[in-house]
């Protein structure tokens, strides 16, 4: 379902090392520039669940965004069929001054869906949420946990055939965390895919029944998530 | 440097299959509508302050410039206030789809780094988002009117079309000013000070007609100019709004987004590295 063919993401900095677009790095005096991803080759295939392990800045989140269409790769070929659910920060894409509901709204329209049917899904969203009284509510006024179910709940509603998770979940109380796990099984077991990245790799674990290791924005194993875990864990012994 | 994905849409197939170009269209409308609903009320929040916000702001802007020209400067003039609000309505727009657009991509930050959607509709949110003040505006125009004992003419008509290419001009603007917010952040303000110079290198505190030929012929060149002298047209001299007043900021705004829509569909791929 997920293919990646050499692909590489690069960022452009100015010479005050902030990132720029192409067009701006143009026009600015020239910087450097960095690969979050280079040479990446990989596939998923349907019924998988992936754990992304890696230290800070080795490339999870940058692989998380080209997967979910953030990014778009600036060398080699990436092939995702199927719908993507992205939970790629805490704020999940809500905007703070809007309520719960008309947040389910507007993410349901960005995500794909027509205004009447993201509309006729919110009782819906607002019912897996758990959020209650607080769907009326701005947002501003969650706490992160609350803002991670609202958008798990919204992300998941469009029916996606991958779901990719970025520390996200690690802001979910324990009782949500099990609706998040039950939601990422069954969807394995339709022969969906999973890929989710964080530090807590028994919650990664309980995800994921694979694993890929990343460092410096390549590719350093895959394999089970044991396997690849204990490679990453004593690649990491000798810096402790 | 492709990047293949099959969208699976829940519900989608228990409705009826539309042609291709008209589902695009209406999923371009809703799109266009959330983005605007969302940033009316992120910008703007809500409440009946709000309505009162609109619907006084252009009073104050032409209250200010009236004291200017007829106490300050004293300069003479038939209904210099229905004349003011006549540049200051459109001007607002451009104005305030400039401001907007500015910092419409980075404002949107979350959802920019958490998932994929047509980035490209999101200068003309700016401008949607801003008509609603302009819409609110020309209440203004009535009060003048009536205060000025200026009666309505069949030219009203053509309000439609100058309102249409007020809308493509700020449209026409929106697109560099947003990648200019993103490529030169710290210029900002300076961005707003030039669209404001426009306002004053225009006929905008006094009609075309009070200037110089000379002047006038310069004036001419600023797109800004036909939109003043249309709804002056429309609302001042009762007449229907001449061909220049119109075609000249239209040509101006098809030229502008012929060159930047391009342009920014291509940065547009790279904005989530830009906002993080």
């Amino acid at each position: 379902m997920i293919e990646a063919r050499s692909v590489g993401v690069r960022f452009l900095f100015d010479r005050h090392r902030r990132v720029v677009t192409s067009a701006a790095a143009r026009l600015r005096r020239a910087g450097s520039e960095t690969w979050g991803l280079r040479d990446l080759t990989l596939a998923i295939g349907a019924g998988s669940g992936v754990a992304l392990l890696g230290p800070s800045g080795s490339g999870k989140t940058t692989l998380l965004r080209l997967i979910a269409g953030v990014y778009q790769p600036d060398a080699g070929t990436l092939a995702v069929r199927g719908s993507v659910a992205s939970l790629l920060s805490i704020d999940a894409g809500l905007l703070p001054l809007l309520t719960g509901r008309e947040n389910a709204l507007h993410l349901g329209v960005l995500a794909g869906r027509s205004r009447a049917q993201s509309r006729a899904s919110l009782e819906s969203v607002k019912e897996r949420s758990g959020l209650g009284e607080y769907f009326e509510r701005p947002v501003s006024s969650y706490s992160q946990g609350m803002r991670a179910r609202l958008g798990f709940a919204v992300a998941d509603e469009g029916d996606p055939r991958v779901i990719v998770l970025d520390e996200v979940h690690e802001a979910l109380d324990h009782q949500y965390r099990q609706v998040l796990e039950e939601r990422a099984h069954a969807l394995i077991a339709d022969g969906g895919v999973v890929v989710a990245a964080g530090h807590d790799h028994p919650m990664l674990e309980r995800l994921c029944d694979r694993a890929l290791y990343l460092s410096r924005g390549q590719l350093r194993a895959e394999g089970s998530f044991r396997d690849v875990q204990a490679e990453y864990l004593a690649e990491l012994e000798p810096a402790r | 440097m492709t990047l293949q994905r099959e969208l699976v849409v829940r519900g989608a197939p228990a409705a009826p299959r539309r042609s291709g170009a008209l589902a695009s269209l209406r999923s371009t409308l809703d799109l266009l509508t959330s983005l605007t609903a969302s940033d009316l009320r992120s910008r703007y929040g809500r409440g009946p302050l709000l309505i009162v916000r609109w619907l006084a702001e252009p009073f104050a802007l032409v209250g200010v410039y009236l004291v200017l020209m007829a106490v300050v400067l004293d300069r003479p003039g038939r209904a210099p206030g229905l004349s003011l609000a006549c540049a200051i309505i459109p001007f607002q727009l451009v104005m305030l789809a400039v401001s907007n657009a500015m910092t419409a991509v980075s404002l949107r930050r979350p959802m920019i780094t958490n998932m994929a959607f047509r980035r490209s509709l999101i200068p003309l949110s700016s401008v949607l988002t801003e008509s609603a003040s302009f819409v609110a505006s020309f209440g203004i125009i009535v009060v003048m009117m009536a205060a000025y004992g200026v009666a309505p003419t069949p030219s009203v008509l053509w309000l439609p079309v100058v309102v249409a290419v007020t809308v493509a001009l700020a449209a026409g603007f929106a697109y560099p000013a947003s990648l200019f917010g993103l490529w030169f952040w710290e210029l900002r303000p300076f961005g707003v000070s030039l669209v404001r110079i426009l306002f004053f290198i225009g006929p905008g505190l006094v009609p075309l007609s009070q200037t110089s030929t000379r002047t006038s012929s310069y004036l001419r060149l600023n797109p800004l100019t036909g939109l003043f002298e249309s709804f002056r047209d429309l609302f001042y001299y009762g007449r229907s709004p001449g061909a220049w007043n119109l075609l000249y900021p239209l040509g101006c705004a098809a030229l502008l987004l012929a060159i930047f829509v391009p342009i920014y569909r291509r940065d547009q791929r790279e904005f989530a590295k830009v906002v993080e």
